[in-house]
């Protein structure tokens, strides 16, 4: 019984003489950064020019014309310029289920929205759906050989803008859907709201989703 | 000569706008403490290679007390750190690439059972989880709101391996662990955020605080 106390309590010395090495707040202290009681006005110059030279060379890469940003985890949809928000709309975005490949084992298809950035690839008017294989095997249809059995116009609305890798910005048949992870990866948009972006992006417009 | 001082002020008045917004671009900072310019000029010269290449990347803000979603230098998105604490703080000075994400519970889609399935949503993500990194580091993100028993066996995890880890150096006499840590303590809704977003080979950086 003693042995036992005595292990639970050396157990928790040692937790809190963990606690106590770790760094919480507390400031770095390499043996590059400089003391803060003696500052060289000539060393915080230098440092000053460096820093901003830096920042100047940041803000270089900060896209200046529009650009789309894609919250997948609340379903928005944002065209911004700068700071500004030029559209504020509700979208649908990936699933994140997955799909057997027949035949193949390991093979899965993930639902997701792809994040990262992309840019916009292709405008197009009137798209026409080309369906690929796994929209038939969700459905427990088999793969047509024919390229026309793939075909389903209006489906996608009115406009489509690529990002590559067959994923789209389009419209919807369900607009009831819209705000909720649903779709195969690509992003949907209601009519209006799809219009808007197709007028203000070109081809070449950052899309950053995240 | 009054056409002369219209055009100085003018620029003036532009390179002081432009003064500011290169300002802002690290919040929070003391332009008039060295350590922090020189922590902030670290983080700049590591985020301008990422920013460089088309890809979202992480910034955890220890002196703005933040984690930040960014991609070309523009913040996508803003989480609120509630506390940290860190061992080998001074260690945190490279750009780190994730792992793997958390883990996510994704339902199959069975064609046969008619294929409709219920789509993974924020509330799918953990509250509470641990990131490792190459270079090795590890992050360990907890939610004081989140699931208690999570959190507490959680936490309890990562005191009892530094415990270890740290007894290990007493009795062998070696150098103290080289792999930092950091632990994270933000709301269940930012700790979901934050795993919903993160991906594979994502890179992160970590701006370490200079101020007492």
């Amino acid at each position: 019984m003693k042995r036992i106390f005595l292990s639970l309590w050396s157990g928790l010395i040692g937790l809190l003489l963990v606690t106590l090495v770790q760094s919480s707040g507390i400031p770095v202290s390499d043996a590059s950064t400089v003391p803060p009681t003696a500052v060289d006005p000539a060393l915080l110059h230098t440092l000053q020019v460096r820093y901003k030279m830096l920042a100047k060379k940041l803000t270089q890469l900060m896209p200046t014309q529009p650009y789309i940003l894609v919250d997948t985890a609340r379903n928005h949809l944002y065209i911004k310029r700068g700071d500004q928000v030029m559209l504020d709309a509700l979208a649908s975005t990936g699933s994140g289920t997955i799909l057997d490949k027949p035949g193949d084992s390991k093979g899965q298809w993930i639902f997701d929205t792809p994040r990262g950035e992309f840019t916009v690839q292709s405008r197009l008017t009137n798209p026409v759906w080309v369906k690929p294989d796994w929209a038939f095997i969700e459905e427990g249809l088999g793969v047509p050989k024919s390229q026309a059995d793939r075909l389903e116009p209006g489906v996608l609305g009115e406009y489509a803008l690529g990002f590559g890798k067959g994923y789209f910005i389009h419209g919807t048949l369900y607009p009831r859907l819209l705000g909720k992870n649903v779709t195969h990866g690509c992003i949907r948009l209601n009519d209006n709201d799809l219009k808007s972006v197709y007028r203000l992006v070109k081809v070449g417009t950052p899309i950053m989703i995240f | 000569m009054n056409f002369l001082r219209a055009i100085l002020s003018i620029l003036l008045s532009l390179a002081s706008v432009s003064w500011a917004a290169e300002q802002d671009v690290v919040p929070a900072l003391d332009t008039t403490d060295p350590a922090a310019l020189q922590e902030a000029s670290r983080i700049l010269e590591e985020e301008i290679k990422i920013a460089a290449r088309p890809q979202t990347y992480v910034l955890i803000d220890l002196e703005a007390k933040a984690i930040l979603i960014k991609s070309r230098g523009v913040e996508l998105h803003h989480l609120p750190i509630e506390s940290w604490s860190a061992s080998q703080l001074s260690q945190l000075a490279t750009a780190y690439r994730l792992r793997e994400r958390p883990p996510v519970n994704r339902r199959k889609i069975d064609p046969v059972a008619g294929g409709e399935q219920d789509p993974i949503s924020l509330a799918d993500m953990p509250t509470t989880y641990t990131l490792q990194f190459s270079p090795p580091l590890a992050i360990l993100v907890l939610s004081t709101d989140g699931n208690p028993w999570q959190w507490a066996i959680q936490r309890g995890r990562a005191y009892w391996h530094r415990l270890t880890s740290w007894c290990n150096t007493l009795w062998t006499g070696g150098s103290p662990p080289s792999s930092p840590s950091l632990h994270l303590t933000v709301s269940s809704d930012h700790a979901q955020s934050l795993a919903w977003t993160v991906t594979e080979g994502m890179p992160f950086l970590i701006r370490r605080t200079t101020t007492p």
